[in-house]
């Protein structure tokens, strides 16, 4: 039964949207069916569970749920609570692509939770397999101050281009694609396959930076710039180009060597250029040339709340920072400004000290639902740092909004902070995992939990992946945290100076040889106390690597060991 | 005391095809999820023998493998990679319960 969708301002599905995933849903069903009643094999099955997004974990299905752009509404978190409550065990993951997992789904329930998703336009489409996956963008977006244009409409653009594209359902690989509007990149365009940055040139007009090879995984690279300016409505043309090149030439006979990345590398940032622009130079004026009225109706969608410009100053909010430390230490870090005055964005920390960092219950995603319906207009967004984000919120709500994120456990004035951190759910649940994530993170939290601690440190995002595959994001760590298997042992390869910041953008340098896990803790916090004796005016814990370089770092942390 | 490290010692193991929960092959041919029933392959022709087996009551699981274990003197079973015995044990850390406002 379909939920009637209360009005968001965010795209609506239409009835071809609906069809489509209805179909799939049927689709799905039909092949739970037959694989369970033995007429399919497993290998038969396999590729079409991952079109699912129902993958196998250590011990259980997995279901990767997309969240497109990392935007929800009220209702549809309240779904994901039932669904998780209903048809798994009562909890979700936050991914680090604004997705959510559940991680004890039955096979023979799937085809329910993919209809129950259905009813509030959700799906897990484009979560697997060698195709465009779902989009990612800035998690402020429709809310920053500093945004140029909303991405999202863009990211929708792309959603709608890239859906079970014929031509790119088959691709050498997996391929990403991250937007932002706004010159402070959240997004983290430059590690993606291709990354796409609004921005405004001289003559004043608003495009596309086109950046493209970027990447994590077990060949990090940072993304060249393929096309420095690109016109709004050439975006999917030249994406078109863009894929038609890597698909052409990208390697399929090597799993390691199929990203676009390996392409640009191999043959060069000028090669790659010149081929997707004689493609380009093909399809530029065709079907794909996007009108102003497609661009117009879809931004229509995106259209921001109608929200009165309020005083920037409250009085509660003033006595409750004076009265309460631990308010006053939110407001400096889960609080961000909003484009309409009187406004804040508020950033829900999914990472109260010691807990698995990005999970929440079914019970957690509920209260944060009714907070977003309660003071921020029934909007949500996920970050690809494992938070919840309520855009828009009156700064005189602000105390009533810590209150009831604090009593879901989410009030911990850590965001950007050292307990802060990204983890992979690694080898407790994993398949690909080689050493555990959470439960050192969840060390590492406990050691840093006092918040007067974690504000003196100051900014320092900690990464942490359990494989090479780098889902945790530890290259661009500013301590990235990398789990090895070494005969049969977990160990630690510890990374500095990782940065995701546009301009600064930075892959981390490896200090040395990688360390045991119950040493993990005790490396960390010589690196933080070396930053604490060393920094100068201002400096976060990045900006002082960069001034006096590992060494020092380095000889602490093996010193201590 | 664990003995037999070497890895000669093997059981079969594969996931449930319903839940992808961990199971192993018992005596009599059935998988279960616990690991002290699991029929136990003492040498390499043996673990040949016993993965074959375990593919041909493959019906209602994935992808069964061999996995190495130790065992105790008192019979107790152990597998003896990390993944194994995560997989063998569950997770190593709480999850956050459904009802749960706080972890704990």
């Amino acid at each position: 039964m379909r939920c009637d969708m209360p009005d968001t301002h965010f795209y609506h599905y239409d009835s071809y949207d609906r069809a489509l995933v209805a179909e799939r849903v049927a689709q799905f069903r039909d092949q739970v069916r037959r694989r369970l009643s033995g007429e399919l094999t497993e290998e038969q099955f396999k590729p079409l569970r991952l079109t699912n997004g129902l993958y196998l974990q250590l011990h259980a299905y997995m279901l990767r749920i997309a969240i497109p752009y990392g935007t929800l509404s009220a209702q549809q978190l309240r779904k994901l609570a039932d669904i998780a409550r209903k048809y798994d065990r009562g909890y979700g993951h936050f991914t680090t692509r604004q997705n959510l997992q559940l991680n004890w789904i039955k096979l023979e329930d799937a085809p329910d939770a993919l209809a129950a998703l259905a009813e509030v336009d959700m799906h897990a489409i484009q979560t697997s397999g060698n195709l465009i996956r779902n989009v990612t963008a800035d998690h402020f977006a429709g809310a920053a101050v500093d945004e140029i244009e909303d991405p999202r409409i863009w990211c929708e653009i792309v959603r709608q281009w890239s859906t079970l594209h014929p031509e790119f359902s088959f691709l050498p690989r997996k391929f990403k694609i991250a937007i932002t509007g706004s010159p402070n990149d959240r997004a983290a365009v430059r590690v993606h396959d291709v990354g796409l940055r609004l921005w405004r040139n001289e003559a004043g007009e608003v495009g596309f930076e086109v950046i493209v090879g970027g990447g994590l995984g077990r060949t990090p690279m940072i993304g060249k710039t393929l096309r420095e300016f690109l016109p709004k409505d050439e975006l999917l043309a030249y994406l078109e180009a863009t894929l038609r090149v890597y698909n052409r030439y990208g390697r399929r006979d090597n799993l390691y060597k199929a990203r676009i990345k390996i392409l640009v590398h191999e043959i060069g940032v000028e090669k790659m250029r010149e081929d997707v622009e004689a493609e380009y130079a093909e399809i530029k004026d065709g079907a794909l040339k996007l009108a102003p009225e497609t661009i117009e109706a879809i931004a229509r969608q995106f259209a921001p709340p109608d929200l009165v410009p309020r005083k920037p100053e409250s009085a509660a909010v003033e006595r409750l920072r004076l009265e309460d430390r631990d308010f006053g230490l939110w407001l400096k870090s889960n609080t961000a400004p909003h484009r309409v005055p009187g406004y804040a964005i508020v950033t829900a920390s999914l990472k109260p000290a010691g807990a698995p960092p990005g999970d929440a219950s079914a019970t957690q995603m509920d209260g944060v639902a009714d907070i977003a319906e309660l003071w921020s207009e029934g909007e949500l967004r996920v970050s690809h740092e494992q938070n919840l984000v309520l855009p828009h919120v009156a700064i005189e709500h602000l105390p009533s909004v810590w209150k009831a994120l604090s009593h879901l456990g989410f009030g911990e004035a850590n965001v950007g902070k050292i307990t802060d951190i990204i983890a992979c759910p690694g080898l407790d649940y994993c398949a690909l995992a080689n050493a555990r994530s959470i439960p050192v993170a969840q060390r590492i939290s406990n050691h840093f939990a006092d918040l007067a601690r974690q504000h003196d440190i100051g900014d320092l995002k900690i990464k942490i992946s359990g494989c090479i595959n780098a889902c945790g994001h530890h290259h661009v760590g500013h301590i990235g945290i990398l789990g090895v298997d070494k005969n049969g042992v977990e160990l630690y390869q510890i990374s500095l100076g990782g940065d995701v910041d546009f301009g600064k953008t930075a892959l981390g340098t490896i200090l040395g040889p990688a360390v045991e896990a119950d040493k993990v803790v005790e490396a960390v916090d010589s690196l933080v106390t070396t930053y604490l004796e060393q920094r100068g005016e201002g400096e976060r814990f990045v900006d002082t690597y960069r001034r006096i370089g590992a060494e020092p770092f380095k000889e602490r942390m093996y010193g201590a060991l | 005391m664990a003995k037999n490290l070497s890895g000669d010692l093997q059981v079969a193991s594969a996931n449930r095809l319903g839940d992808g929960a961990v199971v192993f092959l018992d005596d009599a041919g059935r998988w279960t999820v616990r690991l002290e029933r699991a029929v136990l392959a003492r040498d390499k022709r043996s673990g040949e023998i016993l993965l074959e087996r375990a593919k041909a009551e493959a019906s209602g699981v994935i992808d069964p493998f061999l996995v190495a274990v130790s065992e105790d003197d008192d019979g107790t079973l152990e597998p003896l990679s990390l993944r194994e015995k995560i997989r063998a044990s569950g997770l190593t850390f709480q999850a956050i319960a459904a009802d749960a406002v706080r972890y704990a």
